[in-house]
């Protein structure tokens, strides 16, 4: 919702500045940011009484002197006998009708209306429906301006019960479906689909001199979520959902005939109003000691008083009556609050928290059994270069007992896993694509299935691609054979787990090394064989600072070095792994061999390239290998062969 | 005696994997909640809408029970719980107060956008007895707000509203840009869900607490686009180790 600042601050005594009146606006709790003028925010959704410049000044009030009394129409206004039908007096307990002939249509617009519109940047529609997106904005009680000729025959409220085609205002058709609340007229026209939008047959235009202006109640529920649904922009619905103030109604249409009367000449007006269930008085014990007992600071009786007083709250005999448009205030908390919020929520100074009892087990056995299991995995994996991924859980896949999700993203999200093979696989052909070749993932997840929503925690683990990158495993494939030995280490008879080597038939990919899979179902009952140095938890600090990555593709060079004077192979590595370059990714042996024959020792230097702005070129890569191999050769006792 | 004999061989150097970021960011935060003196419970993640809205008192007309915020399954019987709240009753009605438990864990909610994901992460606390009050929650929270970021962060408090507790807050950090960011929520806990999880309101207050766990991760560790956490890229979860 945005508000003018001016539209504000013209009815505070003390004219605050915006910064100052930003800070008031966040310690009631009125999230906002400020564009220029314009204040934009985001009210929680029980303040919709704070949806106006009236809600937010009756607010503002506990702080400054705010004198927000407008001028409404003061005459008597003769009644209006109209044709109206309530078949839904539950989703409507008050609505009001009123009717009104003006002599001629204004040309310009007086200071206080010509601002809304120019200094919110909104578009003028037309007489009556500019005053009625006025009143809203100043009061926050939607109304709606119908052309008097199209329901003045009369009007029904009811739940539509065949689907409709309904023409908006906005000039858009949606097919609105049985069960909403509408409007129809004499002769059964759809003609407003009630608190969302108005119909394009009875809306008014630039000629409409009389009007019939709807001013309703609706409850919430009944129009919460449909604004969204049908994909219709509607300030009122957004109002209605938040609930409005029953008793407004007449406020309300004097304000809004006052200002039609500063512009016009009125001929003729006429009400009809009819309040089919009365709204209950809510009433709340005065309890100072347990507001105080809530909040945990001492207040004084007077002054809490006071902070309720100013928001509207009448206080008499020890009870608090709650203004009619607080719909959010039920009980003691919900005061206590209203306290809290007028000492200010920083101004609370904190007590200390102490959780003082005889310390029972933390978790209870099974729990803690499966999360020490899950630990102690963790840590192996860890320790043998895999990393942990997180999936989410949905998929195209349907085995029997998947749960089916009712409102799905998309159809290929449209059920739950009930394995994480899937998952890792995707993730595995993902670091492919981008050139890893060594791949060892693992992921741990609950995954449920059956009518029964049956869960249980997996572990998959998945592989593919070298071992390591150092000269002992570099030409080592990751196979069945490696994860049994990591995983023997572990738990009993790992080699009796059921080991998949997943196919690459079908899947898009240059690469060809084996993909093998492995699923293990983690409960209290796993055994475990391995009583490591129980470092089962591992210490994290949180203060890594992330580098973005790169997109770009990898360029990789490998130079193989013949060293004589052996006294030279840690000179030179200590070289090659110091040099800082940004395109430089990574530099590691992955060939070393001894040939004693000839007394030389020979190391293979893999250089990885990759640039984070473009894809790296020959000539970049060029630019920083040739001058390695120009210092390398000058080393004595150092050759490159091939570069001689 | 053999020339070779004696050379030092280069190292070897192994690769060392690494523990997720979000998870690593979930432990940390509940290894320092354990040792405060929270309990740990696990609760389902599909849930019934009475555990997960009902009870907590999400009232049927409020926007989050919409089918575009939450993921209904098999034939809108269960929900995929759209926060951990649920463990929270779960906790109330397994146990008896005085009473303080944590839990953490995965959630959903219908969004797939730049910054809204279909599966997130969430830790959040109660704590319920005889005296609990709003000045006890704050200090809770600047214990876990400075553990998080540092005794020199600035803190504020701000009235929001969860129809769970009653106060309510937000609570911001102040960036070094001189913006303030969310990053918590919590209050009072609202003595009508007390009742509902058999609790004497009258006699028993508590309070709650819940954090989005990618949101920590994202400041502390500096990622500014959610989804890199979850595409499982090499390059990015290796340096997390």
């Amino acid at each position: 919702m945005k508000i003018f600042y001016k539209h504000i601050v013209d009815h505070i005594n003390d004219k605050p500045d915006k910064r100052y009146l930003s800070e008031k606006l966040f310690q009631l709790g009125h999230e906002h940011e400020i564009d220029g003028e314009i204040f934009d925010f985001e009210l929680t959704p029980n303040r919709g009484d704070c949806l106006s410049t009236m809600g937010l000044l009756r607010d503002l009030n506990l702080f400054y002197e705010v004198n927000s009394i407008k001028p409404i129409f003061s005459k008597d206004i003769e009644h209006f006998d109209y044709k109206f039908s309530n078949k839904a007096q539950d989703a409507c307990p008050k609505i009001s009708f009123l009717k009104i002939d003006i002599e001629t249509i204004p040309d310009i617009y007086n200071e206080e209306l010509e601002s809304y519109f120019l200094n919110l940047n909104l578009k003028k529609n037309n007489f009556f429906t500019d005053i009625s997106n006025y009143i809203s904005y100043e009061t926050g009680q939607p109304t709606h301006c119908y052309k008097a000729e199209e329901v003045e025959n009369g009007l029904t409220l009811d739940f539509l019960d065949k689907k409709q085609q309904f023409k908006t205002l906005f000039d858009t058709k949606i097919q609105i479906d049985p069960g909403n609340l509408v409007f129809l007229n004499h002769k059964n026209d759809l003609v407003n689909f009630a608190g969302i939008v108005g119909g394009k047959s009875s809306a008014c235009d630039l000629d409409t001199k009389t009007v019939i202006v709807e001013c309703a109640y609706f409850n919430p529920e009944v129009i919460l979520g449909k604004a969204t649904k049908y994909s219709i922009n509607s300030d009122a619905a957004h109002k209605f959902e938040r609930n409005v103030d029953l008793n407004s109604h007449e406020y309300v249409l004097r304000r809004f005939l006052q200002v039609v009367e500063q512009h016009t000449k009125i001929l003729n007006v006429q009400l009809y109003s009819n309040t089919y269930k009365q709204s209950p008085q809510t009433v709340i014990d005065f309890d100072l000691d347990r507001i105080i007992n809530i909040i945990g600071k001492n207040i004084e009786e007077k002054d809490c008083i006071a902070y309720l007083q100013r928001l509207g709250f009448v206080i008499k005999q020890k009870l608090i009556y709650v203004p009619s448009y607080r719909n959010d205030i039920a009980n003691i908390n919900d005061i206590a609050e209203e306290i809290a919020r007028a000492i200010g929520y920083d101004n609370i100074e904190p007590k200390k928290f102490i959780i003082d009892k005889p310390k029972i087990k933390s978790h209870d056995d099974a729990v803690s059994q499966k999360n020490s299991i899950e630990n102690r995995f963790k840590n192996l994996l860890i320790d043998n270069g895999f990393c942990e991924v997180i999936n989410d859980p949905f998929t195209f896949q349907n085995i029997k007992s998947s749960i089916e999700v009712d409102n799905p993203l998309d159809s290929n999200r449209k059920f739950l896993r009930t394995n994480l093979k899937n998952s890792l696989l995707d993730n595995l052909l993902y670091n492919e694509r981008r050139q890893q070749d060594s791949i060892k993932l693992f992921e741990i997840s609950d995954v449920y299935s059956g009518k029964s929503n049956m869960s249980k925690k997996l572990l998959g683990i998945i592989i593919s691609g070298r071992v390591d990158k150092n000269y002992i495993d570099f030409n080592k494939k990751l196979n069945k054979k490696y994860l049994v030995d990591i995983l023997n280490k572990f738990i009993y008879r790992a080699d009796d787990l059921n080991y998949e080597v997943i196919s690459r038939d079908g899947i898009n990919s240059r690469t060809t090394s084996t993909i093998t899979y492995v699923e293990i179902e983690l409960d209290a009952n796993t055994k475990i064989n391995y009583v490591s140095n129980d470092n089962e938890n591992k210490i994290f600090d949180l203060n890594i600072k992330y580098t973005p990555i790169s997109n770009y593709p990898l360029s990789v060079r490998d130079l193989s070095f013949s060293i004589k004077d052996f006294s030279k192979c840690e000179l030179l590595d200590n070289y090659l792994t110091s040099i800082d370059n940004d395109l430089l990714k990574e530099v590691f042996i992955f060939d070393h061999y001894l040939n004693e024959k000839n007394n030389e020792i020979k190391i293979g230097y893999r250089f990885v390239f990759q640039s984070k702005e473009t894809t790296i070129t020959e000539r970049d890569v060029n630019k920083i290998i040739n001058p390695i191999i120009e210092y390398s050769k000058s080393m004595s006792g150092v050759t490159i062969p091939g570069f001689e | 005696m053999s020339p070779m004999k004696g050379i030092k061989l280069p190292k070897i150097n192994r690769s060392i994997g690494a523990i997720h970021p979000i998870n690593q960011t979930k432990e940390f935060i509940v290894d320092f909640l354990v040792e405060i003196g929270f309990d740990y419970i696990d609760g389902p993640e599909i849930e019934t809408e009475n555990f997960n809205f009902d009870m907590l008192n999400i009232k049927k007309s409020h926007p989050a029970r919409q089918m575009h915020d939450t993921f209904y399954v098999n034939k809108k019987e269960n929900v995929l719980r759209t926060h951990t709240s649920p463990v929270q009753i779960r906790g109330m009605l397994d146990r008896k107060p005085p009473l303080d438990f944590i839990s953490g864990g995965k959630v959903y909610r219908k969004d797939d956008d730049a910054t809204h994901l279909p599966m997130f992460h969430q830790i959040e606390g109660i704590s319920v007895n005889t005296d609990i009050n709003f000045a006890n929650l704050k200090d809770l929270i600047f214990r876990i707000v400075h553990k998080l970021f540092g005794n020199k962060i600035e803190i504020r408090f701000r009235p929001s509203y969860f129809p769970f507790t009653e106060p309510s807050a937000e609570v911001d950090i102040l960036s070094e840009d001189g913006k303030w960011l969310e990053i918590l929520g919590c209050g009072i806990v609202n003595p009508i869900v007390l009742e509902n999880c058999k609790i004497d309101s009258t006699k028993y207050s508590g309070l709650a607490f819940g954090l989005g766990i990618e949101r920590i991760a994202m400041l502390k560790y500096g990622v500014n686009d959610i989804r890199d956490f979850y595409k499982s890229n090499l390059d990015f979860l290796k340096q997390f180790k």
